[in-house]
């Protein structure tokens, strides 16, 4: 378990925290939604409500993830994003498609939810476009993804981070601060099975030693890409959830743990990971739980 | 003439790396492949007419392609020193071999090689008492390097361009130890002004010198102070200006040179890599340099 000598940054996002030391404040749980086909919003309503209850009772802030694949979902998103977001609440937008994003960042401005907003994500294929779009209408978080192409290993993604590895004219951090974001999370960009797949978790207690910004990554990426569990079907969906507890363990802040669906298993995990980890950190390092922590909530 | 002048480049070819579609390969789950960088670089070169061709350096600038591979560097805003800098796998060889299998029979290739003392120079020792130690750990990782590299390319071309700035006294030992093993010709690129160590370029264990003979303009008369007995690169076009050079401004200057050494000219080339010049002047450059070439070779 770990305790960084580089203070740590704790950002606050429509009351949800994020960051410090281990042990301090419960993983952040971000859940996706939209991925396949078309936006089923009745099914997302449901989904919602069920996350937030389980959110409430473990204490893990839950953050939906709005993946958004084409143009023409962005405005029905956002209507969604509108009506079914409590205004105390955050949630993040998750494009690839620069076009998209700038269309989205309009429509979350005029909608006023860029108060808000999580803006997934900022990487090495920023466009020039794309920085004049958040500079107009920034959000107020932004999350980097670290994924270097030539070096994939924990040195590469702070090589990214540090000076965009000559792929970006300077690094994404700076960029990130140039747009005038000050809240950034960094994802450490899990890879597939057998392309060193691991860094992603060895790089989180690395980038948080070096910046001191929240870091998570989706680990269960490389769960789904893991085409060997094909032949133990029964156990695919309690690994997929089970990846995440080495975000926390390598003294990550926050899990973007795939489907929203899975909230019922992960939440629950996560938050046995968490007391776990809170009742060393706190003999060892003298780290308080905050009053929400699961282990406020949930062991007595 | 009979005697035939070969063109080359030096090593570096500007290559825009779409970051945009890396991305998008990482977030398909999808391969990043490199080699439609390596493609563009060379096949650029062979369009030019170019007969040495290298495989561009899209990579990355010349002294991260090799200190990404190497153990003992990290990789910050310079490359850091942590360890003992020791050779793990090839660092280049793939991109040789990718290069060769992609060239017509005519063309040949080079393996360039960033000097142990440039890399040395570069690079923030934080493990190493002295660079001297550092620089020589360099030379005996790149020694592995080029005898990988020698069954995949036709030169190994060992770029050193902190020789110009500062020669060291070990800077032949340095040499010595990367090429022992190597039965190719080898070349060394020095740019820069090296008017003030013309003696000790020439006592370098390598066949050929290449220089900035264009930018460096009295670079050539300096050498014909000494009796030169090395072969030459002859560097024809600048690197370093977006002005491209005329196919008669570019033969003249060949011309000077051949007067001066004869059949030592067995090159011509850039000044330097022409990473930082724009594609289409690099282009350009290139498609002057061979049409000049084509006028000296009596083509």
């Amino acid at each position: 378990m770990f305790s960084f000598t580089k203070e740590q940054e704790i950002f606050n996002i429509s009351g949800v925290r994020i960051g410090g030391q281990p042990g301090s404040y419960p993983t952040v749980l971000i859940g996706g939604l939209f991925f396949k086909g078309e936006p089923d919003f009745i099914r997302a309503k449901k989904n919602l409500q069920d996350m937030y209850h389980i959110s409430k009772k473990t204490g893990n802030p839950a953050i939906p993830d709005f993946f958004i694949k084409k143009e023409e979902f962005v405005e029905d998103i956002i209507n969604f994003i509108k009506d079914n977001i409590p205004k105390e609440k955050t949630f993040s937008i998750d494009i690839v498609d620069p076009e998209i994003k700038l269309k989205a960042l309009e429509i979350l401005s005029q909608k006023n939810l860029l108060s808000q907003t999580i803006y997934n994500s900022v990487h090495v294929g920023i466009t020039e476009e794309e920085i004049k779009a958040l500079k107009k209408f920034s959000p107020e978080m932004i999350i980097i993804v670290a994924f270097n192409p030539k070096d994939k290993s924990p040195d590469g993604k702070i090589e990214v981070l540090e000076n965009g590895a000559h792929l970006t004219e300077i690094g994404l951090i700076e960029i990130t601060k140039k747009i005038g974001v000050k809240k950034i999370l960094i994802d450490t960009a899990a890879l597939a099975p057998g392309d060193n797949s691991g860094a992603s978790i060895a790089a989180i207690p690395v980038i948080k030693e070096e910046y001191g910004f929240p870091v998570g990554c989706a680990i269960h990426n490389v769960v789904e890409k893991s085409n060997w569990l094909n032949d133990f079907d029964s156990v695919r969906k309690p690994v997929d959830a089970c990846s995440n507890i080495n975000i926390p363990l390598f003294g990550g802040d926050f899990a973007i743990y795939g489907p929203i669906e899975n909230a019922n298993l992960v939440f629950p995990m996560i938050a046995w990971q968490d007391i776990l980890i809170s009742e060393y950190t706190e003999n060892y390092f003298g780290v308080e739980p905050c009053n929400y922590h699961p282990r406020r909530k949930l062991q007595r | 003439m009979k005697h035939q002048i070969k063109t080359s480049v030096i090593g570096s070819y500007p290559i825009k790396i779409e970051a945009k579609d890396l991305m998008y390969k990482y977030f398909n789950g999808n391969e990043i492949i490199w080699k439609k960088y390596i493609e563009e670089a060379v096949n650029d070169m062979v369009c030019a007419g170019i007969d040495i061709i290298s495989d561009g350096q899209t990579r990355d600038p010349f002294i991260q392609i090799f200190t990404r591979k190497l153990n003992g560097c990290r990789i910050r805003d310079r490359t850091e020193i942590v360890n003992k800098v020791e050779y793990i796998k090839p660092i280049t060889v793939d991109d040789q071999i990718y290069t060769r299998n992609i060239l017509p029979n005519n063309k040949e290739n080079i393996g360039v090689l960033t000097g142990p003392f440039t890399l040395a120079s570069s690079c923030v020792n934080q493990y190493y008492d002295n660079s001297k130690d550092l620089a020589y750990d360099f030379a005996y990782a790149l020694s592995k390097e080029a005898e990988n590299l020698q069954k995949c390319v036709d030169l190994i071309s060992i770029d050193e361009p902190f020789y110009s700035n500062e020669l060291p006294e070990y800077s032949k030992e340095l040499i010595d130890i990367i090429i022992k093993k190597i039965h190719l010709p080898t070349r060394l690129h020095v740019c820069g002004d090296v008017s003030k160590i013309i003696p000790d370029l020439l006592d370098m264990p390598i066949d050929i010198l290449s220089h900035e003979f264009k930018a460096t303009t009295n670079l050539l008369n300096k050498f014909n102070e000494y009796s030169v007995s090395k072969k030459i690169c002859l560097g024809s076009v600048r690197s370093d200006d977006t002005k491209v050079e005329s196919v008669k401004d570019i033969t003249n200057h060949i011309k000077y040179a051949y007067d001066l050494f004869g059949e030592k000219i067995v090159q011509i080339s850039p000044d330097c890599g022409q990473r930082m010049l724009p594609r289409k002047i690099a282009f350009k450059k290139l498609q002057n340099l061979v049409k000049a070439g084509d006028i000296i070779n009596g083509r």
